[in-house]
C-alpha cells in the first residue's frame, strides 16, 4: 500500500469509528491503527483523550467504574454495620437473591451479585452499584416466607439493574473526574491527576453513600424499584403478593412522629402499596406460593434467633 | 482526478468492510463469564471468558448472544455480560483478539480502577475492604441455584400458576 492510500484508509476508518461506535471502541480502534502504524502514536492519544472527554453522565460509567464506586460504598457500609457470620444463612440467602437475579434484566454485573445479612435489629436494605445487597436480621425476621424475602431483594437488585445508584452522583463531580480522565494524552496519570481523581471518586462515593444511607432515593426510583420487583419475582416463579404483604406490615408499625431508617430513606408504605397492588393486578398470571418454599425458609431463619 | 476518485472508491471499500466486520464482533465487560452450552445460567459452562475478550456474534435470541470464541467454542453469553456499543474494533487483525490493545489499556489504566481505590484506601484506613472482599469471595454456583429452583419449583420447573 502506498504511504497516500493508506493514510485515506486510515483516516476513513477513524471517521467511521468516531462516527460509528461508543468510547471505548474508539480508544481500542486507535490503539489497533497506531500498532498497525496507520495513525501516530500522538494522533492515538489525541483521540483517546477526546473520546475520554465526551463522557459526561452516570450512563457512561462502565460497568468496571461501577464496580469500584460498588466496593467503595460497601466497605463503608460495612465499617458502620457487623455481619451474620451464619455461612449456612449466607449461602440461603445467595441462593434466593441469584435466583431472582437469574430473572432479571440485569444478571450479569463487573463483579457479579453478592448478598449479606447486617447484624441489626433494624430494618433495612440497601444495594451498592454493581451488586453489593445488604439485609439487616431486623428485616430478614420481620419476612413471613421465601415470597417476602425474595420480593426484597428483588427491590434491591432492581435498584443495580436501573443503575439507581450511580444516579445519586452530583453531575459536576462527573463532569470533573471524566475531565482528568481525558485531560491527558498519556496512558496514565500522573500522581497530581491520581490525587485529583481519587478525590472526586470519594466525592461520588460520600453522594452514593448518603442516599443509601441518609436521605433516600428520589420517590420516583422507589417506585421504578418495586416495580421491578413485582416484574422479577413473578419471572422467578414467586407469587407476587410478598411484597405487599411485607409493605402492609410497615405501614400497621410505621412509628408516629419523627421517623429514621428504612422509614426515613424510603416513601411510605401506603403510597407504595397502592402502586405495588396495581402492578401485581396487571400480571397476565402470577405464580402460586408454595408451602416447600415457606417451610425452608422458617428453617432457615431459626438460625438468625 | 480519476486515480483520486479511484482512491476515494477502494477508501469506501475499505470503510465498508470494516463496518460489516465490526457489527459481527461484541466484547465481553464484565470480569469473567462463562459461554455456556444453552441459554441459561446453569448450562454447562464451555469457556472462561474475561473483560475484554472479544466474540464473534452469531445471533441474539431472548437476551442471550450466541457467539463463537477465537479458539472455535460456540455457545451463549447473557447480554448484560456484553459490551453493546455495536462497533468495536478488536477483533481485527489476529494479534489483537488476545492483547489488550494500547486504547484500552489506557481505559482502564485511567477511570475509577484499582489504582484509584488503592489511594482512596491509604487515606481512609477505615474502609472496611476486608469484609467486601469475603463478601466477594462467597459465590454460590449456578448448579446449586439450579438446584435451589427445582425443590422450591422456581423458574422452568415452577408450574402453579
Amino acid at each position: 500500500m502506498n504511504a497516500r492510500l493508506r493514510a485515506v484508509t486510515g483516516f476513513a476508518a477513524v471517521a467511521a469509528m468516531a462516527l460509528l461506535s461508543g468510547c471505548s471502541a474508539v480508544q481500542k480502534g486507535a490503539g489497533i491503527l497506531a500498532s498497525q502504524g496507520k495513525i501516530s502514536e500522538k494522533d492515538r492519544a489525541a483521540i483517546v483523550g477526546t473520546s475520554q472527554a465526551l463522557r459526561s453522565t452516570f450512563a457512561d460509567i462502565t460497568d468496571e467504574e461501577e464496580y469500584y464506586i460498588g466496593r467503595a460504598v460497601s466497605a463503608l457500609i460495612l465499617s458502620r454495620y457487623k455481619t451474620v457470620d451464619d455461612d449456612a444463612f449466607t449461602r440461603y440467602l445467595n441462593l434466593v437473591g441469584m435466583a431472582v437475579v437469574y430473572n432479571s434484566d440485569r444478571p450479569e454485573t463487573y463483579g457479579g451479585y453478592h448478598f449479606t445479612v447486617l447484624d441489626s435489629d433494624e430494618v433495612n436494605a440497601m444495594a451498592a452499584p454493581g451488586g453489593f445487597v445488604f439485609v439487616t436480621k431486623g428485616l430478614v425476621r420481620r419476612c413471613g416466607d421465601e415470597e417476602t424475602l425474595a420480593a426484597i431483594l428483588a427491590h434491591e437488585v432492581g435498584h443495580v439493574a436501573a443503575r439507581h445508584g450511580l444516579q445519586s452522583i452530583k453531575k459536576s463531580r462527573l463532569v470533573d473526574a471524566f475531565g482528568v480522565i481525558g485531560s491527558t494524552a498519556a496512558s496514565q496519570l500522573n500522581s497530581e491527576e491520581l490525587t485529583k481523581l481519587t478525590g472526586l471518586f470519594e466525592g461520588a462515593l460520600g453522594d452514593v453513600l448518603e442516599t443509601l444511607v441518609g436521605r433516600g432515593y428520589d420517590r420516583k426510583y422507589e417506585f421504578e424499584a418495586d416495580a421491578l420487583s413485582v416484574k422479577f419475582i413473578a419471572q422467578t416463579g414467586y407469587n407476587p403478593a410478598g411484597l405487599a404483604a411485607f409493605l402492609t406490615t410497615m405501614e400497621r408499625d410505621k412509628p408516629s412522629g419523627p421517623v429514621a431508617g428504612w422509614f426515613k430513606t424510603h416513601p411510605s408504605p401506603a403510597d407504595r402499596l397502592t402502586r405495588v397492588r396495581a402492578e401485581i393486578a396487571a400480571l397476565e398470571s402470577a405464580p402460586a406460593k408454595l408451602d416447600i418454599r415457606t417451610a425452608r425458609f422458617a428453617a432457615e431463619l431459626e438460625r438468625l434467633k | 482526478m480519476k486515480k483520486r476518485l479511484r482512491l476515494g472508491a477502494l477508501a469506501l471499500a475499505v470503510l465498508l468492510v470494516f463496518v460489516y466486520l465490526l457489527a459481527e464482533t461484541i466484547t465481553v465487560k464484565v470480569k469473567t463469564t462463562s459461554v455456556r452450552r444453552d441459554p441459561k445460567f446453569y448450562a454447562a459452562s464451555l469457556a472462561t471468558i474475561k473483560s475484554g475478550t472479544a466474540l464473534q456474534k452469531l445471533a441474539l435470541k431472548n437476551g442471550w448472544f450466541q457467539v463463537k470464541t477465537k479458539d472455535g467454542v460456540t455457545g451463549w453469553v447473557h447480554s448484560s455480560a456484553i459490551d453493546t456499543r455495536k462497533f468495536d474494533l478488536t477483533a481485527l487483525g489476529g494479534a489483537q483478539q488476545t492483547q489488550a490493545s494500547s486504547g484500552e489499556v489506557a481505559l482502564a489504566a485511567k477511570g475509577f480502577n484499582k489504582r484509584v481505590e488503592d489511594q482512596y484506601r491509604v487515606q481512609n484506613a477505615a474502609a472496611n475492604y476486608a469484609g467486601v472482599d469475603k463478601m466477594e469471595k462467597f459465590t454460590v454456583l449456578p448448579a446449586e441455584v439450579e438446584e435451589f429452583l427445582k425443590r422450591g419449583k422456581l423458574g422452568e420447573f415452577g408450574g402453579g400458576r
